[in-house]
Parts: C-alpha cells; structure tokens; sequence
C-alpha cells in the first residue's frame, strides 16, 4: 500500500511584531492509501496550520508534504486536485444561493466535465439525503444541514483524499453522530478515501481512526493505533472522581501512585481522573486527603481513553494545554 | 473558460439578493454630479460658459459632467467592486474554499472583474436613459464602434487597477480608507469632474491615468467635441500594456505573501 500523504520535518513559523509562534515544529508523518488517520490536539496545537501547509493554504517555511503524488511547494495545483477540504463551522458555503448552485460553482471550479455535473450534484445531494432542499436558499439549512452541503461541495470532484478539520464543530450531538458515522463507513470504509481528520474531541478519534498522531506546541508527541497508545500506558485503569467542594491539582502531588491526573470542573463539579495500577489502594488515601474539603458523589474505576493518553504524555489536560 | 462563467453566474445571483445595493451603484453617481451641476450654474450665471469652453472643448458644462459622473461608474466597479471581489469571500466565508480549488486565482478575480464590468455597462446605459430624460442630455451614439472600442480599453486599464486593489484589500484588510484615497487621487487627478488643464500639476499626473485619454475621446464621441483619436487610442493601449500585467503581478505576489504569512482568511 502507497503513502497518499508524506509529511517531511514541516515548519511553519508566524511571526508578529517581536515575536515568533512555531505554529508547526519539525512535523514527519506518512499516511497510508485509504487510512483514516487522525491529528489530535488540543486548540492552538498547530494541527489547523498543518492542514492549512497540506492544502496549499500556508507555503511552509521548511520541509514539505508530497500529497498524492505532488508536492505542496513544487505543484500547488497538482495537489488541489487530489484533496477535498472540508472544515467546521457553519460559513463555508454561500448562503445566498441554493445547494445546486453552490455545487455547481464548486463543480466548475474543481474542473468537473459539465457533463457530469449534474449527476454529480444529484449523487451528492441523494448521499447527503438534501434532495428535498436543494433548490432552498443555504441561508434557510440548519448548522447540520450546512454541515451536509459542505461535504457534498468536497466531495464534488470525487477526490481521492479528504482533509476534514474539526468537522462536528458547534453540531448537535444528533448531527455530529451522523457526520461521525457518515466519515468512517461511508468515506472511509465504502469510497475508501484517505483521509486526515484533525479534531480536539478524543472521543471522536477514538471512535473514527485507524492510526492517531498527538499534536502538542507545534509537535507530534506520539502516533499509533488508539489501541496500542492505550495500551502503552504504564497503568492499565483508571479512577473518576465527581466531587463537590474545593479541589486544586497541587492538592495530589505527593500520591506518588498518580503518575498522571486529570482535573476538569464542569456545572460546579470538579472531575479527578487518575491513571493507576490500584484503584482501591488509591482510592481509600483520596478520601483521606479530600474528606474535609470536598465531598465524594461518585465513584468510577474505568480503561484510559486517548485524553488520558494525551494527559500522561503531555502532563496536561487538553483544557489546560489550550488555556495556556 | 468554465470558471469565468461560473463566476459570472454566482456573482449574478448573489447580486440579485441585495436589490438595495443594485440601486446605490444606478443613482450614486448621479447624485454626486447634480450637485455639481448647481455648483457650475451657480458660478457661471448659466449652464454654458466660453471660458469653460476654450479649456474643456464645449462650452456645456452639464453634459461635461454628466458623461465623467456616467463614465466614472467603472471606475468605481473596478475600485471598489473589483477591489472587493477577493474581500467578500472572506465575509462569506468561501475564501479559502476556493482559493484551496485548483485554479490560478486569478482566473477566479477575471471572472469578477469581466461580471463587473458587465454589471457598470447596465449602470451606464441605465445613467444615461436617466440623463436624457432628466436633464435633457443630447449625445450621438451614431460612432457606436470607436465608443465601444474606447471603453474596452478603459475597461482593460481599470482591470489592472482592480487586480492591484483586490491584492491590496487581501493584503491591508481594513482598506476601505486606502481605497478612498485612490478613487479621490483618481478623481483628482483625471478629467472626471473637471478639466485638469486648469492647473499645470492636475495636467502633469493625469497623463499617466487611462480615465484620462478614455474620458477625452468618451466625451469626444458622444458630445461631437474635437479629439485626437489615435493619439488617445495609442496612449490608451500603452498604459493597459503596463497597468494590467503590473495589477496581475501585484495580485499574485499578495496571494503568494498572505499564503507564507498565514494572513489569508484573517479579517
């Protein structure tokens, strides 16, 4: 099987006034014909800019990418005639005009023979089930709706590569599930698009990818399968902690059994999340210490997710790594 | 050939939705030329004057500014409607969609510039209907042919300014105060609302601006006033030899700047 996407030590550097941003910092990666990889991180890890170098958006300040073939640097048109992008957020499309017209401008412009273009707008719009709308205004379309046309508009040229970035953005759990499970078993498993999905929802890539890469500052901290990152961690369970009181992360730095700890507040509960070999042994020193503090509701002991992953690698929350 | 087509329709379309602004680009012109109209009346005494005469070629002051006011319409389009092409799909959010298509950009920039173009030649025949009913304005469409053929070099030449100005809006984003500035160099400095021979420093920069040589040999055509035509057309042709394929580069060189500085989608 051929890589579709090589990805040689890319940098991208912004510099504003007196000061430089790595945006991406010495990036390597291939990704394999028909893969469905995912770039995780959370925002401002640098993995929009390198979806932006991939899709000739951003010309990187070193290294390149070779995509289908072309190189980004050498043959920017080449490699937009590979890729479809699709991206989150509901302004992409022109909300003036109606779905056909808005594919049938993408259609041109994507170099679709004019005599296909109309069974390509009626196949996309049948797949994305818009065929009772699509001669209503996209001004009219709910966020999921827009999320659909979007789809149809990258796939207009039937290309062999997809990037996706943070598709579900600002979707409702119903759309987002809907547009999860359309990438993995219509994208991927039936037209077998090699695709690069970048998302900051753990879950999401959890569910969706064959291989994942963790981007941090700029850099890829880990990449592999989500099973065997999971499997990599020195501590097989994990505990969860839901909490009412006053809790702070420096609060558990002498539990030498915490290799790594996750806190996150939410609706005024603060969760703890610990990676550990001995839930029991850990549990019964945490009631020792928070008891005057905080009061424990609920108790659960489960396997560790990608986001504990990217805790124990990074040290930080993904919250916390987009706070900073 | 596709992609200008496809362009046009699009721009078309989105355009019919905002039936206000359709009306703006008809009357504004107009607007700005009536007061101008007083102004000379009230000067003059009249709306005729020898003086004016000897230095503009007709004693008329209205036609005189009616036809800068109609012709300026393209000016205007390439401005402000070309200068803003590339800008309102950021607004729309489309920019980067496709500007990631595999075509030049610049052919995608054409296409709004050949829709524009299209779009100021409605205005104008729907200005000047205006004017001959309104204020009586007499002009001889008989030498349709050189006035085409002067106004496809005008066209041409404002096309250059265009792409220039749709790089710069790429490039300063907030360019609504550097675009005035231009358009007031432009009226300042070419025969728009006034002769420029009247001041030796207006007479010296306007030889450098196409407006000039088309507005001379526009009103030359249409109000019967005696003109050099292939002085004019020479001319006219020389400046679109520099000024398009210098718009072109400044485009492309923004393009590829905004794409090594990351500013492109920014507003």
């Amino acid at each position: 099987m051929t890589n579709d996407i090589i990805i040689k030590n890319l940098v991208k550097v912004f510099k504003k006034h007196h000061s430089e941003v790595r945006a991406v910092d010495g990036v390597s990666f291939e990704i394999k014909e028909g893969e469905l990889f995912g770039l995780l991180g959370p925002n401002g890890a640098g993995k929009t800019t390198l979806i932006k170098c991939i899709s000739t958006l951003l010309i990187p300040d070193k290294g390149t990418a070779i995509v289908g073939g072309c190189d980004v640097l050498k043959d920017p048109l080449g490699v937009r005639k590979k890729i479809g992008v699709l991206t989150g957020g509901e302004r992409t499309l022109y909300w003036k005009l109606n779905a056909v017209d808005n594919l049938k401008y993408f259609a041109a412009l994507y170099g679709v023979p004019s005599n296909r273009v109309k069974e390509r707008i009626d196949f996309l719009l049948e797949l994305m089930d818009l065929k009772e709308r699509a001669n209503e205004n996209v001004e009219k379309f709910s966020s999921g709706m827009k999320q659909k046309l979007a789809i149809a508009r990258a796939l207009i040229h039937n290309p062999p590569i997809l990037l996706i970035d943070e598709p579900t953005l600002g979707l409702d759990p119903y759309f987002a599930r809907f547009i999860r499970r359309f990438i993995k078993e219509e994208l991927s498993i039936k037209l077998k698009k090699t695709i690069l999905l970048t998302t900051h929802y753990m879950d999401e890539a959890d569910e969706l990818c064959d291989r994942v890469a963790f981007m941090n500052r700029g850099r890829v901290e880990a990449l592999d399968t989500p099973e065997k990152l999971k499997k990599a961690m020195p501590q097989e369970q994990v505990l969860e902690l839901k909490c009412l009181g006053d809790l702070n992360k420096e609060d558990f730095v002498q539990l030498k059994e915490s290799v790594s700890l996750n806190i996150s507040k939410q609706d005024g509960y603060h969760y703890l999340r610990f990676n550990t070999d001995n839930p029991e042994v850990l549990l019964s020193k945490l009631v020792d210490m928070i008891r005057d503090r905080a009061k424990i509701l609920s108790v659960q002991v489960t396997s560790p997710t990608l986001e504990d992953v990217f805790v124990y690698l990074t040290g930080t929350s993904l919250k916390e790594s987009q706070d900073e | 050939m596709n992609i200008i087509l496809a362009e046009i329709k699009k721009s078309y379309k989105i355009l019919l939705a905002y039936p206000v602004e359709i009306a703006f680009w008809i009357f504004s012109p107009l607007l700005w030329a009536v007061p101008l109209v007083f102004q000379g009346k009230a000067l003059i005494g009249g709306l005729s004057s020898e003086k004016f005469g000897e230095i503009a070629g007709t004693p008329d002051f209205i036609p005189y500014v009616l036809i800068g006011a109609i012709i300026s319409t393209y000016m205007a389009s390439s401005v402000w409607s070309m200068g803003f092409a590339m800008r309102d799909e950021t607004f729309y959010g489309t920019l980067e969609h496709i500007l990631s298509a595999p075509v030049k950009p610049v052919y995608i920039l054409l296409g709004k510039a050949i829709f524009n173009s299209f779009l100021a030649t409605t205005y104008v025949i729907i200005q000047l209907g205006i004017c001959i009913i309104i204020f009586g304005l007499k002009i001889t469409l008989y030498k349709i042919v050189p006035i085409v053929f002067f106004l496809i070099l005008l066209i041409a030449g404002l096309y250059g300014i265009g792409f220039a100005a749709a790089g710069l809006t790429l490039l300063v984003k907030e360019a609504h105060g550097l675009l005035h500035l231009f358009e007031y160099i432009l009226f300042l400095f070419s025969p728009i609302r006034y002769p420029v021979e009247i001041n030796p420093i207006t007479k010296a920069i306007s030889v450098i601006i196409p407006l000039t040589y088309a507005l001379i040999a526009l009103r030359g055509l249409l109000l019967n006033i005696r003109f050099d035509f292939w002085k004019n057309s020479l001319i006219l042709i020389g400046i679109d030899l520099i000024i398009i394929p210098l718009g072109l580069y400044i485009f492309s060189w923004v393009d590829r700047h905004t794409r090594q500085k990351g500013t492109l989608g920014e507003y």
